[in-house]
């Protein structure tokens, strides 16, 4: 009966709380890292030979730092050159440029796969070579890029967790706040991992869907 | 003589240090059927796509309406390839488009005009290459003869002064081949000039004003489809001409 009272009095409320403040840091994130994903992949691509080295070298140090150590040096490096972010804006920064170069990646290679003959064919047509990447190439090379950005869409959500670190106090960050008053880690931090099977769950369901929403006649997946 | 409508001089291309075209010269005519004749490796490829710079020439160069393409120059590369309309082997449609899509797209995104007007056009080129009733069939739910059709459709809708045709049918069953030339044929009936790659002699030469052979990228010789099929000078266009005869029947 304590328990039940401790559960919907303190950690319903707080979980609520973090929950929210989570979505919010999640989904702005995962908006931002695939754009950015996407034009840093094109870049990677297309880019002439200085901007793919500056696109390439991005991805190098975004895919290679900690993400830990990136947001710290968002939140408590940057106040060293004068700027100043709040711990939200500053965990949203450093989810979406870490998400990005992992999506340039998957969008890079899809990239690649699309066949020399569909540019012939834009450019037989009098395209531009940014028109032909926009409608012709991006298009394409986007349905085969969904499963990896999917992917990493997931592992966002996952490493969301990381956000109270430099004092975003979401989920997680709530959960360790209540586990150390009450000393009921494995209590707290079981109703933690469900709320994130949750939302990977639904995210992998909304994904499932755009990816048969987008799936072309004539390439339908065939079981063998 | 009125003014070619396309003249081509002296186009040359190199990879490293084998040369595939060596100087290829060629005046074509309003109305004109140019058929490119030769064995795999002779330059027919590359000559047609150095004519709309997909592929660069090292040297020559090219007229249009008689005036020189300045194909260094972006914006007037992009209006003449408008121009001049491609015709692949293996069809080349947009794979994530369907067939009235992948007509009207080029209208839209390169010429300007509203997604309706170009609608319409669309249905009426496809129309022309009786192909109405698969306008909503993506390219993978399309047989090879209809995606050719479509591609040729494409190319159409463009209002292209000349058609290069690169082995339109030689990605396709014998079956397929007959609608694809019939399009072809009726593109010609109705004045549209073009330079086709082929192997299809009997179908060249029943429509062909001129029948170029090329091998190792030099033009060998050229002349009207009855001297080069039965009275070559050359030893080698005889010997190459006797063996397609063998191969894609009588002519």
């Amino acid at each position: 009966m304590e328990e039940w009272l401790y559960i919907q009095t303190e950690v319903y409320p707080a979980l609520l709380k973090g929950f929210w403040v989570s979505l919010e840091l999640i989904l702005p994130s995962a908006i931002c890292g695939l754009v950015v994903g996407i034009m840093v992949g094109v870049l990677r691509v297309y880019g002439s030979r200085p901007v793919m080295a500056v696109a390439n070298a991005y991805v190098a140090i975004f895919r290679g730092i900690p993400l830990v150590v990136q947001l710290f040096i968002w939140y408590f490096g940057l106040p060293y050159i004068g700027i100043y972010m709040s711990p939200f804006t500053a965990a949203v920064l450093g989810f979406s440029l870490c998400s990005g170069a992992y999506h340039s990646e998957y969008i890079r290679g899809a990239l690649l796969s699309i066949k020399r003959g569909q540019m012939l064919a834009a450019q037989s047509l009098g395209f531009h070579k940014v028109q032909m990447i926009f409608s012709i190439i991006l298009p394409q090379a986007i349905r085969r890029a969904l499963p990896g950005c999917g992917n990493e869409i997931i592992y966002l959500i996952k490493y969301s967790s990381l956000a109270y670190m430099i004092t975003c106090i979401e989920l997680t960050g709530q959960g360790k706040i209540l586990a150390s008053n009450s000393f009921k880690y494995t209590e707290v931090f079981l109703m933690i991992g469900a709320c994130y099977l949750m939302m990977t769950s639904v995210a992998a369901l909304i994904l499932g869907r755009l990816e048969d929403r987008l799936r072309l006649p004539g390439f339908e997946h065939h079981r063998i | 003589m009125a003014a070619p409508i396309l003249r081509i001089e002296n186009v040359s291309k190199r990879y490293g240090k084998k040369d595939v075209l060596k100087g290829a010269s060629l005046d074509v005519n309003k109305g004109d059927l140019k058929i490119l004749i030769g064995p795999s490796g002779a330059g027919k490829s590359t000559l047609l796509q150095c004519i709309n710079f997909l592929v660069k020439p090292d040297e020559g160069r090219i007229w249009l309406d008689g005036q020189e393409v300045r194909y260094a120059h972006k914006r007037d590369l992009y209006a003449y390839r408008q121009k001049v309309g491609m015709i692949f082997q293996d069809f080349n449609l947009f794979d994530h488009l369907n067939a009235l899509e992948n007509v009207r797209i080029g209208m839209v995104k390169v010429r300007g005009m509203g997604k309706a007007e170009a609608g319409e056009r669309a249905v009426m080129e496809l129309e022309r290459v009786g192909l109405k009733d698969h306008m909503q069939k993506y390219p993978a739910q399309l047989s090879g003869g209809q995606k050719q059709r479509v591609s040729i459709a494409r190319a159409l809708a463009m209002d292209p002064r000349v058609m290069l045709l690169d082995e339109p049918t030689s990605a396709l069953d014998p079956e397929l081949i007959g609608e694809v030339h019939a399009v072809i044929r009726d593109l010609g009936n109705n004045g549209m000039t073009m330079i086709m790659a082929t192997h299809q002699i009997s179908f060249a030469s029943s429509l062909a004003s001129e029948i170029i052979f090329m091998e190792d990228g030099r033009i060998l010789e050229r002349g009207t489809p009855d001297n080069i099929f039965n009275h070559a000078e050359n030893a080698r266009t005889r010997e190459f001409c006797s063996k397609i005869t063998e191969l894609y029947g009588e002519r």
